[in-house]
């Protein structure tokens, strides 16, 4: 296995001293995907930020236009499972963990295993290619900087039961891993059912807002000084905002949950191929640079995060949540939540 | 009466009016059924229906109604909308309703600062409008803060996620709406009564008392139940204002019920099921108003311009009341929303915060093109559903007003769509046009259905609201005359209803422009709107973006609604001059 991404490395730089097309996607996948003109991508993902280069990039490279809905994943496996029911699949391709769990419930995921990710850590693609990682979302509590200094922040679960915490505190109401269940997840993971559940019922006594958005509005909540703490947001974000000079930061409270954000193929898909294509191309390197330029933590070995700090492994201990743990518990984690913090 | 039916040269036969208007009654109620029924059926199929996780149809249930009877926090959550609606509505009424009043039948200085609060609080995006005033009333806003630094305690003056909260906000929010409608009754009103109350001897604040706003009561009654249930059936305030604070009402539970994986469609679909029995339990004692509201009519064939009434001594406290107004409704949420949009992050607005503002979110929001074919979409979307909508409740609002056959029958069905939470709308639209032979699925086509079901309701209040005021005797010399039904309702009561017309027209366009709940289902690839684009900012956290993108999309909305103001003006006052 080691020898591999030194071959592809090989390869690839050879492939590029000659200037023929990337060898990630071959030249048949590329000629079916032109003859059906175009591809379209149901996103969840921030437009201006990734959507609107992805677009560019895939669009200036193959010359296939890219058309893209974007909502929240909920309204996005909403459309795919009606669409799917009625057989009027429009959606190609779609990204999220949450909207894949929910659509491949409906049957409705086309397995492709891409070439672009030969290279990936196994534990971010499916292996019969239901999905493939391009991201990695590490859910953390972040806190505002002028109104906690760096020494009162909580560091370990523990200091959240802090009565200074008491009414202070806020999360999405997001019933996703990206919210209060995957919090839940990871107290879980991090002490045992018994003893993580006495710690919740302590926790909930605490009384935390639930915010009805994501965890990037919660995050808000803290650089405005809403809430001076809150909890279960993406690290990524706190970091893109502190770069912006906001009085924030995140704290590692290890092990952190983190879970994959994804791309996958419709079963059904109407242009399959270009499908595909678009699916390489967000997981080839000048796709993961496109995640890495908006801050986010990209997947694929070859590109870093645009700050180290925030990659997983070396820095922190992640208890990584993919689809199929996603599956197996989301269900009971957001029972907790209803029972314990509503 | 019979001496009619055997006219010759000067009228038309009575028989033949009623058969005319009997037709076109049954038409409209058959358009009217068309539109509104199959997302009903929908509706009910889905609140009784068990979904798999393809959602499709796992057998037939009444689960859903048990739960949504038997649920611990209905009785709280069912209190607390009744307060919420009850008391925003109040707030609505008083501040939309004495500034009507002020404005129209009144001398008081700065009437235009009046239209322009309104206009430009109806062009801004609900979103944007409600973040302004969390952000003014917040924890951290203006408001709290230098309440701290006076008084030097810890604890906020005001918890904006509270119920008073959402009733201040939600209040706000519906005033401009009352304030439209109002002005439209109060220019219509028969100025001869209060007229000779003052010349009988009666003090100013009595004739008002007992002249102007007696005769406005059927308007004002209507309306109030019309914003009572508009409250009572709306989830952005008590989402983003109630939620946080711990208040549930029943449209948050719906919304809970939608947001989860697989949707709760069912539990959505039984509640909005029930809502649709309590409205209509609500629109018998509208109907009730409404039957009695002939009397009240003040358009006749007499010439009926209104007088001003002199405030005199009392010329301040009417400025004061539409400059409090303009201060609170408009310039300090915009303010806010001025400040998100020239500062990278949200933050407190002090000095110290001034070295971050810059136009970069400006800049963003002009330079890409993603945004320009946005704002064409939007705009088409919302003119036609705006005119389609007026043409349809104009029809619809006569028949039911001069109680034509089926009448009864096409306002309930007019009215139903205003029982439908937007996102349950959308879904049963949305099911609608997957089976729909013509490929209408997330095309603009699609969202301007939705748009012309959900609006209908708001076109009808202002048309026959309209026509209610308009006495019988005119339509009637046109008959004598010679005038067919269509040619009454074209040339007779369409000219004299034109300002109701305009001002339904540019509401529902308004609130089209910013609906975000029914276009984030419906809308396709190559078919999005503004407020799909503000919400994907806005949840991306790119606050200041939406506020730039907001502020530019409602100085645009608004320079369109002051040109069509003064275009209806001078086309009122033709017709009245």
């Amino acid at each position: 296995m080691s020898m591999r991404p030194k071959l592809i490395v090989a390869l690839a730089a050879t492939a590029w001293a000659f200037a023929v097309p990337s060898l990630a996607a071959d030249q048949a996948l590329i000629d079916a995907a032109k003859k059906e003109g175009s591809v379209t991508w149901y996103t969840t993902l921030v437009v201006n930020q990734v959507v609107q280069p992805i677009k560019q990039g895939f669009e200036e490279k193959y010359g296939i236009t890219l058309n893209f809905a974007s909502a929240p994943w909920q309204e996005t496996s909403f459309r795919i499972i009606n669409e799917g029911k009625a057989q009027a699949t429009k959606a190609d391709v779609f990204d999220s963990l949450p909207a894949f769990a929910a659509i491949n419930a409906a049957g409705l995921v086309q397995p492709y295993i891409s070439g672009a990710a030969k290279d990936y850590d196994p534990a971010y693609k499916e292996p019969t290619g239901l999905w493939t990682a391009n991201i990695i979302q590490p859910v953390t509590p972040a806190f505002n900087t002028e109104m906690v200094p760096a020494s009162g922040a909580p560091h370990a679960y523990a200091d959240l039961l802090d009565p200074k915490w008491a009414g202070k505190m806020a999360w999405s109401n997001s019933p996703s891993i990206g919210g209060p269940p995957g919090f839940i997840g990871g107290v879980l993971s991090a002490m045992g059912d018994e003893k993580g559940m006495d710690y919740l019922h302590k926790l909930a006594a605490q009384k935390i807002a639930n915010i009805p958005s994501n965890p990037r509005v919660v995050l808000d909540r803290a650089i405005s000084g809403e809430n001076p703490l809150v909890l279960a947001i993406y690290n990524y974000h706190a970091e893109i905002s502190k770069n912006q000079g906001a009085p924030v930061d995140w704290i590692k409270m290890e092990p952190v949950v983190a879970h994959v954000g994804l791309v996958a193929l419709t079963k059904g898909a109407p242009h399959p191929n270009a499908g595909k294509l678009l699916i390489d191309y967000i997981l080839s390197d000048e796709g993961a640079k496109v995640m890495a330029d908006a801050g986010y933590i990209p997947t694929d070995k070859n590109v870093k995060s645009s700050a180290p700090a925030l990659t997983p492994g070396d820095n922190y201990k992640i208890f990584l949540v993919t689809p199929e743990i996603y599956e197996k518990k989301i269900a009971d984690w957001t029972k907790i939540y209803d029972d314990l913090f509503k | 009466m019979t001496d009619l039916t055997s006219s010759g040269a000067h009228g038309r036969p009575k028989r033949l009016r009623a058969r005319e208007g009997n037709l076109l009654g049954t038409s409209m109620a058959l358009i009217v059924a068309i539109l509104v029924l199959p997302p009903v059926w929908f509706l009910f199929k889905a609140s009784i229906t068990k979904l798999n996780a393809g959602l499709s149809s796992d057998g037939l249930t009444w689960d859903n109604y048990l739960r949504l009877f038997t649920s611990e926090a209905l009785l709280g959550s069912l209190m607390n909308s009744v307060i919420f609606a009850v008391f925003a509505t109040l707030v609505s009424l008083v501040v939309g309703g004495i500034l009507a009043w002020l404005v129209v039948r009144t001398d008081t200085p700065f009437k235009g600062l009046a239209f322009v609060t309104t206009i430009v609080s109806l062009g801004t995006p609900y979103i944007l409008y409600v973040t302004g005033w969390l952000y003014l009333l917040g924890r951290s806003g203006p408001i709290n803060v230098t309440w701290k630094l006076i008084t030097g305690r810890m604890d906020n003056l005001f918890d904006v996620n509270s119920l008073l909260g959402m009733i201040a906000i939600e209040g706000f929010l519906w005033s401009p709406l009352v304030f439209l409608l109002l002005s439209a009754t109060f220019r219509t009103a028969n100025a001869e009564m209060e007229e000779a109350a003052r010349m009988s001897g009666a003090s100013v604040s009595s004739t008002i008392w007992r002249i102007s706003f007696r005769l406005a009561f059927p308007a004002i009654a209507a309306l109030a139940i019309f914003v009572f249930v508009r409250n009572l059936e709306s989830f952005e305030v008590p989402a983003l204002v109630g939620m946080p604070g711990g208040i549930d009402v029943l449209t948050t539970q719906i919304y809970e019920g939608v947001q989860r994986m697989p949707p709760d469609i069912g539990y959505a679909s039984a509640y909005s099921v029930a809502m649709i029995c309590c409205i209509a339990v609500l629109l018998y004692f509208y109907g009730k108003i409404s039957s009695a509201a002939e009397r009240y009519a003040g358009i006749t064939g007499k010439g009926y311009r209104p007088r001003l009434f002199k405030l005199g001594r009392y010329r301040w406290l009417g400025a004061a009341i539409v400059l409090a107004n303009f201060v609170i409704v408009l310039l300090l949420p915009l303010a806010a929303i001025l400040w998100m949009a020239l500062t990278p992050f949200v933050q407190p607005m002090r000095l110290a915060s001034l070295r971050y503002v810059s136009l970069k979110h400006f800049e963003n929001v002009l330079g890409q093109s993603y945004y320009h074919g946005l704002f064409l979409n939007t705009v088409i979307v919302a003119a036609g559903t705006a005119t389609v909508v007026m043409l349809l409740t104009l029809f619809t609002g006569w028949v039911v007003a001069r109680r034509k056959a089926f009448g009864k029958t096409s306002e309930q069905l007019v009215t139903m769509p205003l029982v439908f939470p937007g996102l349950v709308l959308g879904l049963a639209v949305l099911q609608l046009a997957l089976v729909f032979p013509l490929p209408v699925y997330g095309t603009l086509w699609i969202i301007s259905f939705g748009f012309i079901i959900r609006y209908m309701p708001y076109g009808m209040r202002y048309s026959f609201a309209g026509i209610m005021q308009i006495h019988q005797e005119l339509e009637q010399a046109a008959s004598v005359a010679g005038a067919n039904t269509f040619e009454i309702i074209w040339r007779v009561v369409t000219p004299l209803l034109l300002p109701a017309l305009a001002s339904g027209w540019l509401f529902i366009f308004l609130i089209a422009t910013k609906e975000m709940s029914m276009p984030l289902l419906l809308s396709g690839p190559g078919a999005q709107t503004i407020p799909v684009a503000m919400f994907d900012l806005w949840s991306s956290g790119q606050s200041g973006e939406v506020a730039a993108l907001g502020l530019i999309w409602a100085t645009l909305m608004t320079i369109l609604s002051c040109a069509f103001y003064l275009m209806t003006r001078r086309a009122s006052a033709k017709t009245f001059g």
